[in-house]
């Protein structure tokens, strides 16, 4: 168990008072609109705020809004790489790093990477790996750092949408921009892009099919990049899923396209005409 | 992972006959290799398994502690899982090397158990909110030639069969404290019903079809694989992608329908076998570790 040696903390007993509430555990209803008005079994994805081009200091920056959900990328490279294996000698390396500030969720993080965080940045790897044209860069390593600000739901998947434009941004060679897409699945109904409050309490007393989903997609080659999953679900209802979740990175992609363009235009402004 | 040199030639080979369903060892694309499973080799665990399919050993041992319940579920146990590549398995894992793969197993591990139906947690509480079992589920990799997963889930599933977790009293003395009583019977103990733990089948999509339990040799010519964990009714616990490739989503769907119809088709035999092995009782045949 990795601990912090570095810092004095406090008593170790130190625990959030949320555990100590009164209230009943909340009860989401599972009929019926959604928390924030949005629409259940509809790919009713929140709407995104994007901006390229943040940092100075980076090669590439993106930063994403969705709802409550603050993220940001930066990506440094391609730099030259230490370790000279044979297989760096034909193709670039790509490195992922996806970390939560402490307070981005409800409860205290610790700034020690969890191993939830490692399995974070490595699907986070796993679904930018294919889009990325490594083979342009031989002996050269391309950083992916993705800090989460504020967790509202549906993190990971708007990880992979912000590092793939930061990457865009960089002017890496991609093959496609990857979108990422999230559902959870709560007894017959599906939510599309879950909050933190829908995907971390489970609402109906159904004990079939609660789980959560995400997909990474790259649209105009129709390829999944990324698929992960967990809870319980018949394969009919997966496979349902990751079909709703294709449909939803068709419906984010026109504004990330926007996005771009017009982060490009702003950086290299096309010549008048006169 | 242990990774073998493949030449394009054999790539070719091993690719052309996979599209006519015929392996390089003459299995066809939906068979496993050579299973062998032992409970009850390691004494000091309340639990433990031996798996060896084809040449990957894997060796699971599960000790039950009593522990304090986590904070938001007080009237339920849980499992820990740490997967330990060991050095002997290949010289990649010596020192710090296996760590990596080490976390990616155990992180999928616990996403493959988390649910309420895999293991029933209630049943590992001894008193709400103070006591609790966590059964620390360790898992040791001997020998690595592809199909890890698998190894990995069947062994737990056979481990956590062949677990006594012994039966304890909670009584007050005078200052309304509580204390635990552990009885002294040996063999008073408490079985876990592993009925519904999965198991996880991965598929590793070599050109166009995909194969079940690929050898190194096939991995080295796929580009990406999909995780698939099942239980015996059927319900899909965990999906992952690994690789470094993409997949088109209609092979998603062949290959998670094919996941699904061969993990469920795993558990029966399974179950017959362990219940088998258990009721020859003192009367097995132990094979140890150098049959």
């Amino acid at each position: 168990m990795p601990t912090d040696t570095k810092r004095v903390r406090g008593p170790e007993v130190s625990q959030s008072p949320s555990l100590l509430l009164c209230r009943p555990p909340v009860v989401l209803p599972s009929q019926g609109p959604r928390a924030d008005g949005r629409q259940r079994d509809q790919v009713d994805v929140r709407p995104v705020f994007v901006r390229c081009g943040l940092v100075s200091q980076a090669k590439g920056s993106a930063y994403i809004e969705a709802g409550n959900t603050k993220l940001m990328c930066c990506v440094y490279g391609p730099r030259e790489t230490e370790r000279k294996d044979e297989t760096d000698m034909k193709c670039g390396r790509l490195t992922t790093d996806m970390r939560f500030a402490p307070f981005s969720c409800p409860e205290r993080g610790s700034w020690i990477q969890g191993s939830q965080d490692k399995d974070f940045s490595l699907m986070l790897h796993e679904s930018l790996q294919p889009a990325v044209c490594l083979h342009k860069y031989p002996r050269s390593q391309i950083e992916v750092n993705v800090m989460v600000l504020e967790n509202s739901g549906s993190v990971l998947a708007h990880a992979i949408t912000c590092a793939s434009l930061a990457l865009a941004d960089a002017g890496i060679e991609m093959y496609d921009l990857v979108l990422g897409c999230s559902i959870r699945q709560d007894g017959a109904s599906c939510v599309v892009d879950p909050s933190y409050m829908e995907e971390n309490y489970c609402s109906s007393a159904s004990s079939e099919n609660q789980g959560g989903l995400t997909v990474a997609f790259l649209p105009s080659l129709n390829q999944i990049s990324g698929l992960q999953s967990d809870g319980e679900m018949t394969e009919e209802i997966l496979t349902a899923g990751v079909r709703t979740c294709i449909e939803g990175c068709y419906k984010l992609y026109p504004v990330i396209q926007q996005a771009l363009a017009k982060a490009v235009r702003k950086a290299a402004p096309p010549p008048s005409e006169s | 992972m242990a990774t073998v040199q493949v030449s394009e030639a054999e790539k070719v080979y091993i690719l052309h006959g996979i599209r006519d369903d015929l392996r390089v060892d003459g299995r066809g694309c939906e068979d496993y290799r050579h299973m062998e499973i032992e409970t009850d080799v390691v004494s000091n665990t309340d639990g433990s398994a031996k798996v060896t399919l084809g040449h990957t050993a894997v060796l699971v041992g599960i000790k039950a502690d009593i522990g304090k319940p986590r904070p938001l579920v007080p009237n339920e146990g849980y499992l820990e899982f740490f997967v330990d590549c060991s050095a002997n398995a290949t010289p990649e894992f010596e020192g710090r090397g296996g760590e990596e793969l080490g976390t990616e197993l155990s992180n999928t591990l616990y996403k493959v158990f988390n649910n309420k139906h895999s293991v029933d947690l209630k049943s590992l509480c001894i008193c709400p909110g103070e006591h609790c079992w966590v059964l620390y589920v360790d898992v040791l990799l001997l020998q690595c030639d592809g199909n890890l997963y698998d190894a990995i889930s069947i062994a737990i599933k056979a481990a956590l069969f062949n677990t006594k977790i012994p039966r304890v009293r909670i009584s007050t003395d005078e200052e309304g404290g509580k204390e635990i009583e552990l009885s002294d019977d040996p063999y008073d103990c408490m079985r876990l019903n592993v009925e519904n733990v999965p198991c996880i089948v991965t598929l590793c999509k070599v050109g166009h079809r995909h194969v079940v339990d690929a050898t190194l040799q096939e991995k080295a010519c796929s580009v990406a694989s999909l995780i698939i964990s099942v239980t015996h009714k059927g319900t899909v616990t965990c999906t992952r992608k690994v690789g470094g490739g993409s997949l088109d989503p209609e092979s998603i769907f062949e290959m998670t329908e094919a996941g699904k119809r061969v993990g469920k088709a795993l558990h029966a035999p399974l179950m017959k076998v362990l219940q088998q092995e258990e009721h020859l009782g003192k009367k097995k045949q132990k094979v140890g570790f150098l049959g």
